[in-house]
């Protein structure tokens, strides 16, 4: 079952694939396609996401959306997609930051390990399994639930924006896992994915499809890892979180890529009446990482919890974008967003409150703050408001600044060097995020990468 | 409480001022847009050459660029079927008795009081693209302060407006204010020498009237250093069924030391296409203040700009907004700070009523270098029906460490426990409706000078007149 090692197998249908014509990134992506072993499922999902790609214009730094990341200078075709053969790692053969990483956590629900997209391993609890709850590849499920897969994979409603990307990702998948808990059962510990990559110069792009049935309970971690890269490589990722009523899914992504890794993640949760669906986002690595986050609020009472926390440092350019898309009444959404920046980094901020005309009682709250800590580190915050009900609580607010002069004096005469005290500082700016991190590893671990990179300036 | 039926009519929507004046033009110029019209409009003028050539060169800009794909939809605008020039008289008035008559009518339906036009101490009244009416005081005239029209300001101080002219707005800026550099016609020229407080407010009322017809107001003051003054502006036109198109070019230059403050009250038809570039240069320790009030107009895109490009220059933007049925206000501000310690403020209240719909756009950016900017923005906005609607789009750039930058905004409807209190206090409901919406907009109405404040008011409490019952 390990994907993607068979070739040229008969239910691959060629004969169908679009025509390639001129187009060199049509061509690349043809025979990337022909080559891969898959359901029929995915070749279809991958080929209509190939058209999307093939069909919208790379969009440009004219467009709102992009206008402070260029795409322009985005070439997929010169990136090579991975594959996967021969056989699976034993876990003492994991790469060292993933199996540091591994050991970090000790009660978890369910791991898998990705290296390069190719599964390396996969664990989950017994008594779940027992109960119904599925974690697998998405190769896995379409053989043998594509009923389920059909219902959710690719079925966000995704930005006019966003479809080219959206659509280079299904087109290049290399591999996404579903999670599935059914009606009523509670994952007690996080289930956390590790995508390690280390091929020079290829294009990865992973898909996590996490479903909560009425009422279930789940955690969910994907962590990126990569050592510092000579060739640049492109890493693309999708989430979809679908959570029917009164389910609740708590969401972390923490993206440590090392240097030469350009990584883009579009995150789609989509909440039924009365559930609720937490993001968060820990950008450190890569040196250009984009995070298109939406909260679609479509049932009654639903809530979201929108966190994520930033800190750049040499010359990273991170650019979050978030939408709290309210289409049903009485939702509640809260957003933080907190980033640090020194050396030459740069950050974006562009989030959305769009409230739909009849959601009345929305709750909706946004705030992203941003500390400046060198003279060339620049930061941009868009927080907009798009308001067609007028009963609601929308505000938002959002600051630039840098480390307070007055408590830097305050804590350097209590006897701490100006470098200390900036470090608790900064520290102190993170800590309202930093402590709604599930899982003490992975906050530890977190703390200690912020801890290396305000040293390291 | 049925609230939805009980404020349903409070907006200011229906026109208060539809009237028409028969009009009697001089000179009017075909429909649509040339080069052409442009020679034609720069010869009537009598202009130098240099202007001809520049107006010509901003059109072939116009040309090539653009209409804007973000705020108001301006799709359904059509600039070929705009007069772009007409001229009610030949010559301009020297007093008050000079003036046509049924221009007199127009002010005086207009409800201007006449103690009004007593205190005014210079008024430029703008009858259809042109100045008719311009008096000065004479010890202004001793100080050596320059209150004319745009076109005697090119005539009659050639130097001093080649200088300024076009450096605080290029035609390059934008698609509108390349149009208006291609066919500017009407509004005021200032000069305010070095070290002169001019105390009274210097007014410009005008009004467009005629169907049709886009209104290329230019207006270029300088604020010599350590000067002062006020300069007001407000407006209102007649109601018409096609739409009309108003896109003026404000520019402003404020010297070091100087203090200059613009108001305006815009109170346009609802049919009426409101897009106007308004740029102020704000040099060392000099302060700038914009206030924008915008009531009328079927959609206004107006985003008055401070340009800090001395240290310690102050920019200060309040901007009120009122959209009702059918209305898109499209407002705010813009901050650049690109010299240290600067500072800025903006402070935005918007009403939105019915179908109306209210943003803010609003621009703050810090360069590298402006050590110590601070800037702080806030915006409050106000629904009162469950089909208005609001957006807030602040651009918030940030190139400088140094720097200490906010923005706060905040959406609400009136509450039902304030209507409540104010009636257990005796108050009828319509009555405590307005004392609510009056104490929304309060911050920006006392900044105000008096008689606009008396006349904000008055629109307020006309439009919540039968809104509630």
């Amino acid at each position: 079952m390990a994907e993607g090692t068979m070739t040229g197998d008969t239910r691959t249908d060629t004969e169908s694939a679009p025509a390639a014509g001129a187009d060199a990134i049509a061509r690349g992506l043809a025979s990337y396609v022909r080559s891969v072993y898959e359901p029929t499922l995915l070749t279809r999902l991958r080929r209509e996401g190939w058209k999307t790609f093939v069909d919208t214009p790379m969009p440009t730094r004219k467009a709102e959306e992009w206008r402070y990341t260029d795409l322009s200078t985005l070439e997929p075709e010169s990136y090579v997609p991975v594959t996967c053969e021969g056989e699976r790692l034993p876990v003492e053969r994991l790469p060292e930051p993933v199996r540091a990483a591994m050991e970090s956590d000790r009660d978890r629900a369910g791991v898998m390990v990705r290296h390069n997209g190719c599964l390396e391993h996969l664990r989950l609890d017994s008594a779940l399994e027992a109960k119904g709850v599925v974690y697998a590849p998405l190769e896995e499920v379409a053989d043998h639930r594509p009923d389920l897969l059909e219902r959710f994979l690719f079925r966000s409603d995704v930005a006019p924006m966003e479809q080219k990307l959206w659509g280079l990702h299904a087109a290049l998948l290399s591999g996404g896992y579903f999670l599935y808990v059914p009606a009523g059962v509670d994952v007690e510990h996080p289930v956390h994915a590790f995508r390690y990559l280390d091929q020079e110069g290829s294009v990865v792009s992973t898909h996590s499809l996490i479903v909560a049935e009425a009422g279930a309970r789940v955690t969910c971690i994907d962590e990126y890892v990569s050592p510092d890269l000579e060739r640049e490589s492109l890493s693309l990722n999708g989430v979809e979180i679908f959570g029917a009523d009164g389910a609740t899914v708590s969401y972390l992504a923490v993206q440590q890529y090392g240097r030469g890794v350009k990584h883009f993640s579009m995150q789609h949760s989509n909440t039924g009446r009365d559930s609720t669906l937490n993001g968060f986002n820990v950008t450190l690595g890569a040196d250009l990482a984009r995070a298109d986050v939406t909260s679609h609020l479509e049932g009654e009472g639903a809530r979201s919890e929108m966190l994520a926390l930033w800190f750049g440092d040499r010359n990273q350019h991170f650019d979050h974008h978030t939408l709290q898309h309210h289409e049903a009444p009485s939702a509640h959404s809260d957003l933080l967003y907190k980033g640090a920046l020194t050396a030459r980094s740069s950050s974006v901020f562009r989030g959305l409150i769009r409230v739909a005309e009849g959601a009345q009682l929305t709750d909706a709250y946004q705030t992203n703050r941003n500390l400046l800590l060198s003279p060339n580190a620049s930061a941009v915050t868009l927080p907009n408001l798009e308001i067609g009900a007028d009963d609601v609580r929308c505000s938002h607010g959002a600051s630039v600044g840098q480390v307070d002069e007055t408590m830097l004096f305050y804590l350097m005469s209590r006897g701490l060097t100006r470098k200390k005290a900036e470090r608790l500082l900064v520290f102190g700016f993170f800590e309202e995020v930093l402590e709604r991190i599930p899982g003490e590893g992975v906050r530890s671990r977190i703390r200690s990468s912020i801890e290396t990179k305000i040293q390291a300036r | 409480m049925p609230q939805n039926e009980t404020i349903r009519d409070l907006g200011l929507d229906e026109y208060k001022y539809s009237f028409v004046t028969d009009e009697k033009p001089f000179f009017k110029a075909q429909k649509g847009l040339s080069e052409e019209v442009v020679r034609q409009i720069s010869a009537h003028k009598g202009e130098p050459e240099w202007m001809l050539e520049f107006r010509l060169k901003a059109l072939e800009i116009f040309y090539a660029k653009p209409l804007p794909d973000w705020g108001g939809d301006v799709a359904s605008l059509d600039l070929n079927d705009i007069y772009y020039y007409l001229k009610p008289q030949d010559h301009m008035e020297r007093s008050w008795d000079d003036v046509p008559q049924e221009i007199k009518q127009t002010f005086e339906r207009l409800g201007i009081p006449e103690a009004e036009r007593k205190i005014l101490a210079g008024v430029g009244a703008q009858f259809e693209s042109e100045m008719v009416y311009h008096s000065l005081k004479e010890e202004w005239t001793e100080q050596g302060i320059i209150f004319e029209s745009i076109e005697d300001g090119l005539k009659l101080y050639p130097e001093i407006f080649r200088e300024y002219f076009a450096t605080v707005v290029p035609p390059q800026d934008n698609k509108f204010a390349a149009l208006n550099s291609a066919v500017w016609s009407g509004g005021s020229f200032v000069y305010i020498p070095k070290g002169v407080n001019v105390d009274i407010p210097l007014q410009a009322y005008f009004r467009v009237n005629s169907e049709q017809m886009g209104q290329f107001e230019r207006t270029l003051i300088i604020c010599e250093e350590g000067a002062q003054a006020h300069y007001i502006e407000g407006c209102t036109a007649p109601s018409y069924t096609s739409d009309s198109f108003h896109s003026g070019v404000i520019e402003i230059i404020v010297k070091a030391g100087a203090r200059f403050r613009y108001t305006t009250i815009q109170n346009w038809s609802h049919n009426m296409y409101n897009l106007v570039t308004q740029r102020a240069m704000v040099h060392e320790n000099a302060n700038m203040e914009w206030v924008d009030g915008n009531l009328g107009s079927k959609l206004t895109m107006k985003y008055p700009s401070c340009y800090l490009v001395g240290e310690g220059a102050h920019g200060e933007i309040l901007s009120i907004a009122y959209a009702s049925d059918g209305q898109h206000q499209d407002t705010g501000g813009k901050v650049i700070h690109a010299a240290p310690r600067t500072t800025s403020q903006i402070v935005s209240k918007s009403i939105s009523k019915g179908t109306g719909r209210s943003s803010y756009r609003g621009l703050c950016k810090v360069y590298e270098g402006a050590v110590g900017s601070k800037s702080n923005v806030e915006c409050d906005a106000l629904l009162l029906d469950e089909t208005s609607r609001t957006d807030t789009y602040p651009y918030i750039e940030i190139d400088e460490n140094m720097s200490s930058i906010g923005h706060e905004a905040s959406v609400s409807k009136v509450g039902e426990e304030q209507l409540f209190y104010l009636m257990s206090r005796g108050l009828s409901e319509q009555e405590a409706m307005t004392m609510v919406v009056r104490g929304f907009i309060e911050p920006i109405a006392k900044e105000l000078p008096l008689e606009y404040a008396i006349e904000l008011n008055r629109l307020i409490e006309l439009e919540m007149e039968g809104s509630v019952g």
